[in-house]
């Protein structure tokens, strides 16, 4: 295959590889999608992982990363102070599928899981009379989603959009396919892991499965999109599937579909490489940070150019997946959402979102509300968090409230309550069964942020760290304002260590 | 066509050939398995980590099949008047050979063994980097094959020490095929 293939035939091969099945792309819709049975609307959930909202143009970035996404805003509610719950998957997406905040829902760390209790205070519970279908690149979300398959109707394993997935597997495993996809990766895949438990057929795997995704490589000249080492995707793809699952299933349908880009690696489609290499992106180096990874000003930008390349792409497909809902007639009956689960540092020399540091870039992500019929756009500035989302979708489509949450209605749909706390945090390495000891706190009230980092060895005060920033003038947390300002650092750090002794009450 | 197989083969010689090859394919999966297991069973519960358990001895089952057909049919190019038992034992020393080295290459990745600092840098600075490293695995690994094969052609011991070894590991290899039925029935059980 050469590199003279057009879209068309891009399209029509990835199709063709998972299973063999020839699906029509997301602009041709064949059939009519199902009707809607009732009142109820439907609603999607997409999530794009590591997305921070310092890389949008309709939160002030200078770089046009969102062409689609910054038009479709014009007839969106734009959230431009949203807060993811951590700066990591696993925390940050229990927080948006609980509607709780972590010292709640308790997944702090990679692979974790939510709290007993909270196995069945879940959004896909909460729209139990919904068909609920729920989708990951991601296998740190897989895992919560296995916490509530009972709760979810089509549950499709990550596998199944990956471009090495293998067809047989659905077809004689269908009821235990995503365990019978593990085994197979487990026996077959060397280079998830660097071993196989297959010593021969291993090594001819590879060379088959680098035989399948040889056509692709050309349309992505640093590698193609991956989850884990040998695990290829294409987002188009995965769009593709869903468009085509989303017709086919009843109505009303509850939808949570999380992708991979932009989080790393950055190996952004052949089109937009390059798109801003001689952009000359005006920002000025931080400070370096106690938790740096030691990357220079230099490496970050580079990286930074990478990430907001790969924006690109996603941007792309989230406007043709848009396109899809409009023509097909879709989004006249669906709430759409377009989030995170958290964002992503190139300052301080860290790049990534593991870190104990909760700067705004790591936590701030983008949140568009498309309403059914809504054409006029609306700009929301108050602070919210992703706790919020939960309830708020559950009061437009007139669902029954959940007594769970931490969240609260979000506006326009209810009033902004003015002094409203938003936290976030990261304890990865605090036992979730344990009280918070070792951990970092972002508590954002008005204009101010306070952040809160206790517990590791790395800080030269035992006592903690303690950063107080006014996030509207000094946006760029450049200026601590805790010896400063005293009083109102003191304030906010008297209302967080409240709260968390609230919190650590039932642990202790 | 069974005349043929027949010429140079006995039928306890193919089962003994058959089980030589399910051997280490069956205890590297179990090795890993076993190491997969606490990982399986924190993210999802006991019941997957044995269903992944049991889809792996299916798939070593399959190699186990895959790799005999191969050697037996490799079997045809040694000599015409080697006794059966001469031939199935140098057969199986080829598959428990082959697949030390492969369980070897594993284990380097899996204990995170790399070159020493002076071979990389040597590499670097060389034209023929790969050229190198696959002569240097070349000159370990050949060794350990053509030493044996040859003291399988000149002496008897050497056919001795080897059935001696097989009749051990045949035996551990039934388990090993026990395991893979269990296993086959724990998939049937979680795909009803």
């Amino acid at each position: 295959m050469s590199n003279r293939l057009n879209r068309r035939d891009f399209l029509r091969l990835a199709s063709y590889l998972s299973f063999g099945l020839a699906l029509p792309p997301l602009a041709k819709t064949l059939n009519p999608p199902q009707p809607l049975q009732g009142n109820k609307k439907n609603v999607i959930i997409l999530v794009f992982d590591a997305f921070s909202a310092f890389h949008l143009p309709i939160y002030g970035y200078s770089r046009n990363t969102t062409p689609n996404i910054s038009r479709l805003a014009e007839r969106a509610i734009v959230y431009h102070n949203h807060y993811a719950g951590a700066n990591f998957t696993t925390t940050g997406t229990a927080s948006l599928l609980t509607g709780a905040l972590p010292w709640s829902h308790r997944a702090f760390q990679q692979y974790g899981e939510v709290q007993e209790s909270f196995v069945n205070k879940n959004i896909f519970k909460a729209f139990e009379d919904y068909h609920r279908l729920a989708y990951s690149h991601n296998p740190l979300v897989n895992v919560l989603f296995h916490q509530f398959i009972r709760d979810l109707d089509d549950y499709i394993p990550a596998e199944r959009f990956m471009l090495t997935s293998e067809g047989f597997i659905p077809s004689l495993f269908a009821r235990d396919e995503d365990i019978a996809t593990v085994g197979w990766t487990r026996a077959m895949k060397k280079d998830e892991e660097g071993s196989a438990y297959s010593l021969f057929l291993s090594e001819l795997y590879k060379s088959y499965q680098d035989h399948r995704i040889a056509a692709y490589k050309p349309f992505f000249p640093s590698g193609l999109p991956s989850v884990e080492p040998g695990n290829y995707f294409l987002l188009e793809q995965a769009m593709d599937r869903i468009a085509d699952q989303l017709e086919r299933t009843s109505q009303p349908f509850f939808g949570y579909f999380h992708f991979m880009p932009p989080h790393a690696p950055c190996t952004t489609h052949r089109d937009f490489e390059g798109s801003f290499r001689n952009d000359h992106l005006k920002t000025d180096p931080k400070p370096e940070d106690i938790f740096t990874q030691n990357r220079s000003w230099e490496l970050l930008l580079r990286q930074r150019l990478s990430y907001d390349e790969y924006i690109l792409y996603l941007d792309r497909e989230f406007g043709r997946f848009f396109d899809f809902l409009e023509t097909s007639g879709l989004l006249k009956d669906t709430w759409v959402v377009l989030t995170s689960d958290h964002g992503e540092l190139f300052e301080r020399g860290i790049r990534g979102h593991i870190t104990p540091v909760l700067y705004q870039p790591v936590v701030r992500v983008p949140l568009l509300i498309f309403e059914p019929g809504r054409e006029q756009g609306a700009n929301i500035y108050s602070s919210t968090s992703a706790a919020d989302l939960l309830p708020t979708l559950l009061h437009v489509t007139g669902g029954k409230p959940a007594d769970w949450t931490d969240g609260a209605v979000l506006p326009p749909f209810a009033d902004a309550a003015q002094s409203r706390n938003i936290y976030a945090m990261h304890a990865m390495k605090n036992d979730p069964r344990a009280p918070l000891v070792h951990a970092s706190v972002m508590l954002v009230q008005g204009q101010y942020k306070l952040m809160y980092i206790f517990g590791y060895k790395e800080l030269p005060d035992q006592a903690g760290r303690f950063e107080l920033y006014d996030i509207e003038s000094d946006p760029g947390e450049l200026m601590n304002l805790y010896t400063k300002q005293n009083k109102t650092g003191a304030a906010l750090l008297e209302q967080l260590r409240e709260k968390l002794e609230e919190v650590n009450q039932p642990y202790r | 066509m069974a005349s043929v197989i027949t010429s140079r083969y006995s039928r306890q010689g193919l089962w003994s050939l058959f089980l030589i090859s399910a051997f280490p394919l069956h205890l590297w999966t179990l090795i890993l398995a076993f190491r997969d297991i606490s990982w399986l069973t924190e993210r999802t519960n006991a019941w997957d980590a044995i269903g992944v358990l049991s889809y792996g001895l299916l798939v070593a089952f399959v190699e186990s099949v895959v790799i005999f057909l191969v050697i037996a049919l490799l079997g045809f190019l040694t000599p015409r008047q080697w006794e059966s038992d001469r031939r199935i034992t140098f057969l199986a020393f080829l598959v428990l050979i082959t697949s030390v080295w492969a369980i070897i290459s594993q284990l380097l990745f899996l204990w995170n063994v790399s070159l020493p600092t002076w071979a990389i840098a040597y590499l670097r600075q060389s034209d023929h980097p790969v050229r190198i490293v696959y002569g240097a695995i070349l000159m370990v690994v050949m060794p350990t094959v053509l030493l044996p094969a040859y003291s399988f052609l000149r002496t008897k011991k050497a056919v001795t020490v080897m059935q001696d070894l097989m009749e051990r590991f045949s035996l551990l290899a039934m388990f090993y095929l026990f395991f893979d039925l269990l296993g086959v029935v724990i998939i049937v059980i979680r795909n009803l």
